[in-house]
Parts: structure tokens; C-alpha cells; sequence
């Protein structure tokens, strides 16, 4: 039996209390966009969530804009779903059912966007993830990664 | 009676943890600075029984300077040659020598110890052990009816005496004393580093927690935000002046303002700005009226900390320009105004390349497992927040923190 997901407002109201300063934008009986900015380390990021009801959520970061890493043996960008010049944050394993829809986004997405940035700040200062995480095999060698998106 | 301050843990900032880590990585570590100890001790026992000069002549053998106030960092150039100074505070004997006659005293009882290299310098003799680390002992002659141990030190550049030998008064005894009083131990921060030192102690921040642990000895730990902010300006000193073949401004001047501008629960980053903005202001008001600073000893007039540099007002202008880029710097590091390839680029600037890259890793290394093994925890702001002990495991948790209870694995494409 499926988990019975949280209600969009139920989301809303989990994320006013724990996050302030991430702010409802658009937001309808089903979906809800979350816009704000969030500063775990080094530089400030303004972030934006867009969740559906019975979907997964996405995060993108709007600013600043993502440093490339180019020859880096992660990736130019790690854990990240495409396309490049619009990428999404990867930030968690779908085929482990780390993530689902009864679950506050205040307390799993938003903390694991901080553990992204985090990471990501510290890859481009090192040159390493230390975070750990994996990339899953290549379209051409049999992915589980559009399964995934 | 006013409580002692505790300090903020300069590991609990981002900005701050990476000053940390630099101060860490380029300190003298606790057992070297036993290992110190013992061998200025090991000195003074040769000088008194091997030596019929120096037999019952030693009334006071003991450390100045950095070592004095346990801000010793690594020396000029390298990551692990630590140089530590010694007083000898010679007896009777040696009142009615000469300057040059005293140091070539000394020089001829070391000959020989150890089978160290021994050099006779225009102050000290300087011991040289093959792993890196230089004892500078000055030999010092006490001026009786003065307080405790206010001296003379020798000043003599040899081979042959010369018109320009004479005795240098001070009271490095006095002016470690003056810094300890304005630098009070602030718990918080003493702790931090004790504890950081016991977990670089286990191999790593996944060590085995069975592995047998020799303690490092945390009675020489840094114990307070001023004396770190001090080992940062002595390393951004060291690394600015790196190619510079004239003398630079000296340790104890830049002791001196620590001890002026310490005030308890300052941030690490801003004790650093702190530390320079006094220096700053010191040199625009001389070089205004086309003077230079002047520093005394706060324990003794004659002691002129400002003896040997600033040479000219150039030179001491330039140092207040580079101060003002620290400054500047470190301000848009703490308004988020860096990326982090940039940030990273200027650190090294500043402190050099090998420290920053070892304090970056470092702090990889600790926030990655933290985070893998979800024990990091945020403020409501999102600032990370990482456990003090990442090998521990009773983590403390705040509760105004936000923990992240699930673990998760990043997931994804390389682009």
C-alpha cells in the first residue's frame, strides 16, 4: 500500500515553521513553489522548490549560477539531473526509497539542499564530494537513472 | 567577581573554521612543544655540568616570545621548522663581559652537544636539531634593584668586537605576563583545539575508536581567540614578506597589538580584522605626521619593541596597505561576497597555498563524513553546523539546531 502523502498545506505550514525564510510563491490546491534564499557555509544561494502532489520535488538553485568544474573526476557538476544548462539537485537515491510524499519536504529536502550545497561548496574548493553518494550507470550502458527523473 | 569568558568556537563558523584550520595546521603541536621543554631543560643541565663557566651561573632559564604565550608557528618558508626562544639569565660571572665575550661564551659550551649544529647569532646561539627545530637562547644579565627578571641581552655581531656591541634592555618574563593578563584563557576555544588535536591524534575522522591514543598534552593548546588571530598575522606576515630580503615587522610588535585589541567572545575572523585595524590605525597616524610607529614594552620603557623595524615610513606603509587587503577581504568573506574558487585563490594569497589546501581537505573531510553519517545538524537560516567531536558517539545536539534525522544519498548525473 502506497504511504498517504501530506497535504500541499500541511507542506506549507511545516516549511513556515522550520524554514522562514523560504517563502511560498505559487501554490494551488496540489502544488506548491517555495523561492528563498539559504547561506550553509561560505555564499548565499537563493533557491527555489517546486513540489506536485503524488510527484517528486524539484530543486534548482537560481543564484549564483553553478560553478563548473571542467575535468574534474565527478563531473563538471555532480549529482545533478539534466539538462546542463538548467540542471536540477539530485538528493536522493529514488531505487532506495529514501523519499516519499509522507514525508515533510521541511525536514528531508530542504536539509539535504543544505547537504548538497554544502558538498558543493567544499567540491569546488577541493576538487572532491566527500559526501559521499553514487552516479548511476550511463544511458547507453543500461541507466537507472531516467527511471529515476 | 566577573565570570571568565568562554569564548565562541571558532570551529562553529564557516569563516572562522577555515581561519582555524590554518591556525591549526601551522601551530606548533602540543607534544613538540613538550619535546621543547625538555630539551631547553636538557640545555641548561649541559651548560651547568659540563661547563665550568656556566656552573651555578644559570639563575633563570626560560622561554620568550611565542613559546612564552604559545603562539609558536611554523618559521618563514617552511610548514615544519618551529624556531623557540630561551633566556638564559646568566649569573655574576658574566656581569663584567662584554656583549661579544658573553655570546662566544655560550657558543663554546654548546660546541659540540649533541652533535648539533651550533651558530652564534648578534643575539643568541641557536641550536639547530635535525628535525627541524631551532632553539635561539639569548644570554641575559639581570639589572638588580628592577622587577622580576628585567634585563640586558646582548647585541654583538662579530667575529671581533665593535663600537655598535652593547645590552639591550628587556623584559620578555614581564611582557608575557602583560599578555596572558589580556588574554584570559576562554574555555570554549581552548577546548576546541584540545579536542581537535585529540581527533588528528586518531589518524581521521573515521579512526577506529579502539585504536590505542597517545593525548596530546592540552596544557599547551591555544587558549584563547587573540593568541589564534596572532598566529594568523605572524603566517599572513610570513607569506607576504616571503621574497622580501629586509627585515619585516617583528613577532613580539605583532604580539604586542594582540594584546591591545584582545577583548574575550570575539569571533575569530573579527579578532583578525580587530588585530589589524589597531595596526592600521597606529601607522596612518605616524606616517600622517611622516613618523614611525613607536612601541614600547608596556612592562619596561627602554624596551623598544620597534627597535629594528619600521626602518622608514615606506616600509611600514606597505604593511599597513597589505593589512588593509586582509582587512577587506576577510569583511566580504563574512557577507557571503566570495564563491568558493575565489575565496580559495585569495586564502592562499594570504597564508599560502599548502596550509589553505590542508585546511580546505581538512574541513572536507569532517563535514563529508558529518554528513554522510547525518550528524551535521542548521540553523533555521541554513549555517551548517557540524558536531565538535565527529568521532564521538554522544553528539550533543542543540535545540535550536535542525538535524537532519535521515540519511540519503546524493543520487544523479555528472553534467
Amino acid at each position: 500500500m502506497e504511504p498517504r502523502p501530506i497535504l500541499i498545506k500541511d507542506q506549507i505550514a511545516s516549511m513556515k515553521a522550520t524554514w522562514p525564510a523560504l517563502k511560498p510563491r505559487q501554490r494551488c490546491f496540489e502544488s506548491v513553489r517555495w523561492v528563498g534564499q539559504l547561506r550553509p557555509q561560505f555564499q548565499r544561494y537563493k533557491v527555489r522548490i517546486d513540489y506536485r502532489l503524488f510527484d517528486v520535488p524539484n530543486v534548482r538553485v537560481l543564484a549564483p549560477e553553478l560553478i563548473r568544474l571542467p575535468n574534474n573526476i565527478e563531473g563538471q557538476l555532480p549529482h545533478v539531473y539534466p539538462p546542463a544548462n538548467d540542471p536540477t539537485l539530485c538528493l536522493y537515491d529514488p531505487k532506495n526509497d529514501e523519499w516519499d510524499g509522507s514525508m515533510l519536504l521541511s525536514q528531508t529536502i530542504v536539509l539535504w539542499t543544505l547537504d548538497w550545497l554544502s558538498c558543493y561548496e567544499l567540491w569546488l574548493m577541493t576538487g572532491r564530494w566527500t559526501g559521499g553518494g553514487r552516479h548511476p550507470t550511463p544511458p547507453s550502458e543500461g541507466t537507472d537513472l531516467e527511471e529515476a527523473q | 567577581m566577573m565570570n571568565p569568558p568562554h569564548g565562541i568556537d571558532p570551529f562553529n563558523d564557516p569563516v572562522d573554521r577555515l581561519l582555524a584550520e590554518i591556525a591549526f595546521s601551522i601551530q606548533l603541536p602540543p607534544s613538540l612543544h613538550q619535546k621543547a621543554v625538555d630539551r631547553y631543560e636538557a640545555v641548561r643541565n649541559h651548560l651547568e655540568s659540563t661547563s665550568s663557566v656556566f656552573k651555578d651561573q644559570i639563575e633563570h632559564f626560560y622561554p620568550q616570545g611565542s613559546m612564552s604565550i604559545d603562539a609558536t608557528i611554523s618559521t618563514k618558508g617552511t610548514d615544519d621548522e618551529y624556531d623557540l626562544d630561551i633566556v638564559a639569565q646568566l649569573g655574576g660571572r658574566f656581569r663584567f663581559m662584554s656583549p661579544l665575550q658573553i655570546l662566544i661564551e655560550l657558543e663554546k659550551a654548546l660546541n659540540g652537544y649533541r652533535g648539533l649544529k651550533v651558530v652564534r647569532q648578534t643575539r643568541c646561539v641557536t641550536l639547530y636539531y635535525q628535525d627541524g627545530m631551532h632553539l635561539d637562547i639569548s644570554p641575559s644579565i639581570r639589572e638588580i634593584g628592577t622587577c622580576e627578571r628585567q634585563s640586558h641581552i646582548c647585541h654583538a655581531k662579530g667575529p671581533v668586537a665593535s663600537m655598535d656591541d652593547h645590552m639591550v634592555p628587556m623584559n620578555a618574563y614581564g611582557f608575557a605576563n602583560h599578555y596572558r593578563d589580556c588574554t584570559p584563557i576562554e574555555k570554549r576555544v581552548m577546548d576546541s583545539f584540545a579536542k581537535r588535536w585529540e581527533v588528528l591524534n586518531k589518524g581521521n575522522y573515521r579512526a577506529d575508536a579502539d585504536v590505542d591514543e597517545v593525548p596530546e598534552p592540552t596544557e599547551f593548546v591555544v587558549k584563547n581567540t587573540a593568541t589564534l588571530a596572532l598566529q594568523l598575522h605572524k603566517r599572513f606576515r610570513n607569506i607576504q614578506f616571503a621574497d622580501y630580503e629586509g627585515r619585516v615587522v617583528p613577532s613580539i610588535l605583532l604580539s604586542y597589538y594582540a594584546a591591545a585589541a584582545a577583548r574575550p567572545n570575539t569571533s575569530l575572523t573579527d579578532m583578525v580584522i580587530r588585530q589589524a585595524s589597531f595596526m592600521i590605525v597606529e601607522i596612518e597616524n605616524a606616517s600622517l605626521y611622516g613618523q614611525l610607529i613607536n612601541v614600547n614594552n608596556p612592562c619596561h620603557e627602554l624596551d623598544v619593541f620597534t627597535d629594528r623595524w619600521p626602518e622608514n615610513v615606506s616600509q611600514q606603509d606597505d604593511y599597513a596597505k597589505k593589512l588593509k587587503e586582509l582587512v577587506d577581504g576577510l569583511e566580504q568573506l563574512k557577507r557571503g561576497q566570495m564563491s568558493p574558487p575565489h575565496m580559495m585563490e585569495w586564502m592562499r594569497n594570504q597564508f599560502g597555498g599548502q596550509v589553505v589546501t590542508r585546511a580546505a581537505d581538512a574541513i572536507a573531510n569532517e563535514i563529508g563524513y558529518s554528513i554522510e553519517s547525518s550528524s551535521q545538524q542548521y540553523t533555521r537560516t541554513g549555517k551548517l553546523i557540524i558536531p565538535a567531536v565527529a568521532t564521538s558517539a554522544t553528539v550533543v545536539r542543540s535545540s535550536k539546531a535542525i538535524a537532519s534525522g535521515r540519511n540519503h544519498t546524493f543520487f544523479g548525473k555528472k553534467i
